[in-house]
């Protein structure tokens, strides 16, 4: 092992920079919340990283947060990120870490004007050589467009001053080849969430995350395991937190971080522009998505929605539409129910059809008019653009409280929905005159706290068939 | 040394590969094809890339061939596609061309397994010496092998038989680099259809196209235009067919074609599978695709009846195949609409066309005296009576000026052209009710593209209500492979 820097091992979170809203103005309280927040669980921490959108902070802003993280840090190591992307900028930047107290400069390859070998060489030699501080090559293709080339690693592995380098790439064969070339001389950190265990197996010094401001906790279970040789438990852990590791590396970065601290109660305001809090890089969906999993985490608590499985008879659930129970013998409706799937993934379908110029085909126009909140009805489809035939709507019967909840509906359940309908068609179940004669109206129940969508597909596949082997049975 | 030849010059069409339902090569089609773009072409190229080489056999790719030559007679000089992944391959089929009577073989880069630049030159120094006339053909969006300058200059000057390249990067600083180095030596044409007059104008001999299949007389008078030093009238066709081949260079070109043939009345079946209809070449763009067709004259009206009320309107549509001849129901039509992208700027329109006194009528009049206001409901047209309903609550005020103006626009403008291009009915305007249900995504910024992406998921789904679509072919079809957007976590 390296023996350059002892302290540089173990999980070191980057830090968002938190902002005010509106003044876009760096917030010193809530960065020392945060930083409270996090040093129990961490080995030191990182200030203006990628993650702590530090393209978007001046020279004395960015000084000014490696001098809270210090007075904040109980004598735990402070990594300033010191990227820029010239030379004469990054040497600025990292003479004020030092001055500040930071323990090591974390130093982006070059980005926007992008040097060769040679360039690269340059910028990191003048650094390491001229500065008093100790330096961590960052390597982060996903921002900068290029790689750092491992021969040029290679050689400024050899610098007393290059400790360490951080790679964000998530391509372990890279990771692996430096390990192989410069394991050696210097500590490899992960600084890609989804692929945190495999390099740690491969034998990676320690983690550079922005996760690890979320879900600390859990980054040193999956160290502490790996040391320790618990490979199995390990990997149960990363997969408990992948999805969310995922949204923060590719759907979001450090604005979905942003939201999720926010979930948890760590406001730290919004992004400096161009970013959007919500809906640029991370959407609405996603937002939704964050949620949930933080739900499943226990770092927040799940919101209880009541709801009901309709139990009534079949007749009497689509009173709601305007269809009395007596009404569906006498327009001579075909009504047919399935229920399918256990526990959160259980859908009930409830299904009405008949031909459009009975009363359903009034019912079907006056829904088309009628949104109701969270309860949108959708024209039913395989994908856009490939309607089903007869024309079917779908109706939620539980409110959609968030996107993610609407996502379960008109995602999963609708595409099982419209699977079912062209199958029956195929099969004759439902007669060919229906296709242009008849519409559906169908009614679904899904759990609100349902969270995968493949069981739910084959769940609402199921019972969609059952409901319409019921209503079409008189066919067959 | 490579060689100029008077011939290779002008317009050679790509033909695509008809084939029949059952998916055999269908002789009589390709013929017909052959026939229809012959008065305007100076060659053609059978087995290229849009006639899917890749996924015939050997065996299939002579015999189309053979069509191609026997069908041509001579008139006009035929380039045949012989190259294969593996020199072996390339060197059996490129024999039998010379052999068959093929004035020039357009040999590709070999693919998959990616050669280097001197293996790349071995392979095709191994087929010049065959003999027969040779195309040197980069395409590396499909090969994953792009010739660099170097490789191309060294085969050109080196070989014998080289009588051109042909590049379908759409690079134009390689095109350039090409002219630099082998201009007057060998013929250089350009194989991307979006850059066909900036290339003929820095110097191209000629263009190897995939739309000159559907539109094989408008880039002849590109090309003359060109020749002619008139540069405004080539600029002038370029940027009316840019839409219209946009589509097909990006959007499985093959599939995009045959659909396209497919409208104009030419059927030339699908593409074989992997590739296949809804897939890259999507929905929207063969609706797209249909209405360039039209702007261009190449899709022709037809009588559509409609029986509404009692009364019987006789009007004209773009007919495709698909277009019925009567509609005599009009209680309630559903039409769907997509368009895209950017994601968050997509238009999803649920469409009802009906009768003011049917259920689209009356309910229209009901939302109105009920819950329109509440629920920001709006008539935005009068004939035909058109109620707006939003699908996605409005939150903002941006998001309201989104929705009701820019996505409304683009609603009115599809309503609009659906009256002049005859889909509704000017006789049944007073008659005719529509509810769109629309939306404008919370984080929507672009209104140009909201209105436009408006426009088109309407049009599209005025259209599919009059002519039924999608048919039910198409579901079976598609039901097993169709990918719902929502139906993945992130």
């Amino acid at each position: 092992m390296p023996a350059k820097a002892a302290w540089l091992q173990g999980l070191f979170p980057a830090l968002v920079t938190p902002f005010v809203f509106e003044t876009e103005e760096v917030d010193e309280d809530a960065y020392r919340r945060l930083i409270r927040h996090v040093l129990p669980h961490v080995n030191g921490l990182v200030t203006s990283g990628t993650t702590g959108e530090f393209p978007y902070l001046t020279r004395q802003e960015q000084r000014r947060l490696v001098e809270i993280a210090v007075e904040e840090a109980d004598g735990k190591p402070v990594i300033a990120g010191c990227g820029a992307s010239s030379t004469q900028e990054a040497l600025a930047l990292a003479h004020d870490a030092a001055a500040a107290g930071a323990s090591a400069a974390l130093i982006v390859a070059p980005f926007f004007l992008r040097p060769s070998d040679k360039g690269l060489h340059q910028h990191f030699y003048e650094i390491a050589t001229s500065v008093d501080l100790p330096i961590i090559l960052y390597n982060i293709p996903q921002m900068v467009d290029a790689y750092l080339p491992r021969p040029v690693v290679e050689d400024l592995a050899d610098l007393p001053n290059v400790i360490g380098l951080k790679d964000s790439s998530g391509d372990l064969s890279y990771t692996m080849e430096l390990l192989e070339y410069v394991g050696d001389r210097i500590d490899i950190l992960v600084g890609h969430d989804e692929v945190a265990l495999p390099a740690l197996a491969g034998g990676v010094s320690g983690l550079i995350l922005a996760s690890g401001q979320v879900y600390p906790e859990i980054w040193q279970a999956i160290i502490r395991l790996v040391r320790e040789g618990r490979l199995e438990e390990a990997r149960a852990l990363q997969r408990s937190i992948q999805k969310l590791s995922r949204i923060f590396c590719r759907h979001g970065g450090g604005v979905a971080v942003k939201a999720a601290l926010r979930m948890m109660g760590l406001d730290m305001g919004p992004p400096r522009r161009p970013l959007k809090a919500v809906g640029g890089a991370l959407i609405h969906e996603t937002q939704a998505e964050i949620r949930l999993e933080l739900e499943k985490l226990g770092k927040i608590a799940p919101v209880d929605i009541p709801f009901a499985y309709p139990s009534a008879p079949l007749t009497e659930r689509f009173q709601e539409l305007g269809i009395a129970p007596e009404t569906v013998a006498s327009s001579g409706l075909r009504v047919g129910s399935g229920t399918a799937g256990e526990g959160l993934n259980r859908v009930q379908i409830d299904l009405i059809a008949g031909g459009k110029s009975t009363l359903l085909g009034e019912v079907y126009a006056l829904q088309l008019t009628y949104p109701l909140r969270g309860r949108e009805a959708l024209t039913t489809i395989l994908e856009p653009a490939l309607t089903v035939r007869p024309a079917t709507l779908l109706l939620p019967t539980v409110p959609q409280r968030n996107l993610r909840q609407a996502n379960m509906i008109y995602g999963p359940t609708q595409s099982a929905l419209a699977r079912a309908i062209v199958d029956a068609l195929e099969i004759g179940r439902i007669p060919t005159s229906a296709v242009d004669g008849e519409v559906i109206i169908a009614l679904a129940t899904v759990h609100p706290q349902a969270l995968d969508r493949h069981a739910l597909y084959r769940s609402a596949y199921a019972a969609a068939t059952q409901a319409l082997a019921q209503a079409f049975a008189a066919e067959t | 040394m490579g060689y100029k030849v008077e011939w290779f010059k002008g317009i050679f069409p790509a033909l695509v590969t008809p084939f029949t339902r059952s998916g055999a090569v269908d002789e009589q089609a390709y013929r017909q094809l052959i026939r229809f773009v012959l008065p305007h072409v100076n060659g053609v190229v059978s087995c290229g890339t849009t006639g899917e080489f890749s996924s015939l056999t050997l065996d299939e790719r002579k015999r189309v061939t053979e069509i191609c030559l026997d069908e041509v007679a001579g008139r006009v000089p035929v380039v045949v596609g012989t190259g294969c992944k593996s020199t072996r391959e390339t060197l059996i089929l490129t024999r039998w061309a010379r052999d068959a009577g093929a004035d020039a073989a357009l040999v590709v880069a070999p693919y998959f397994l990616k050669p280097t630049f001197n293996e790349v030159y071995d392979h095709f120094r191994a087929v010049d010496e065959i003999g027969l006339p040779l195309v040197l053909y980069n395409i590396p969006q499909c090969a994953g092998t792009h010739f660099r300058w170097w490789t191309a200059e060294g085969m050109a000057l080196d070989f014998e038989h080289v009588i051109g390249i042909k590049d379908s990067s759409g690079d134009l600083p390689f095109l350039e680099a090409l002219f630099e180095k082998v201009r007057g030596h060998v013929a250089i044409f350009v194989g991307h259809d979006e850059i066909v007059q900036a290339a003929l104008a820095a110097g191209a001999d000629g263009a190897i196209l995939a739309s000159a299949n559907l539109i094989p007389d408008i880039w002849q008078q590109v090309y003359q235009a060109t020749l002619k030093g008139e540069l405004a009238i080539a600029q002038e066709w370029q940027q009316k067919v840019q839409k219209l081949v946009r589509i097909v260079v990006n959007c499985s070109s093959t599939q995009a074609v045959k659909e396209g043939l497919r409208m104009m009345g030419l059927e030339v079946g699908d593409s074989r599978h992997p590739i296949m209809p809804g897939d890259g070449f999507r929905r929207e763009d063969y609706e797209e695709l249909r209405v360039q067709l039209e702007l261009l004259g190449k899709i022709g009206k037809a009588p559509l009846v409609y029986e509404a009320g009692g009364r019987r309107i006789v009007t004209e549509v773009f007919a495709t195949p698909q277009t019925p001849c009567v509609v005599s129901d009009l209680t309630l039509r559903v039409g769907e609409g997509f368009a895209g992208p950017p994601f968050h700027e997509l238009a999803h329109v649920d469409l009802l066309l009906g009768l003011k006194d049917g259920p689209v009528g009356r309910a229209i009049e009901r939302a109105l005296a009920g819950w329109g206001e509440e629920r920001g409901l709006r008539l935005i047209n009068e004939r035909p009576r058109t109620l707006l309903v939003p699908t996605v609550t409005v939150r903002t005020p941006k998001q309201r000026a989104l929705l009701y103006e820019y996505a409304v626009a683009g609603i009115n403008i599809a309503i609009q052209a659906s009256i002049a291009d005859g889909f509704l009915p000017e006789a049944l305007l007073d008659q005719l009710a529509l509810i769109v249900n629309a939306f404008v995504h919370p984080a929507a910024s672009i209104a140009r593209r909201i209105m436009l992406n408006n426009y088109k998921a309407t049009l599209q789904a005025i259209r599919k209500a009059i002519e039924g679509r999608p048919t039910l072919e198409e579901l079976f079809n598609e039901k097993v492979c169709a990918r719902h957007p929502f139906r993945y976590a992130p």
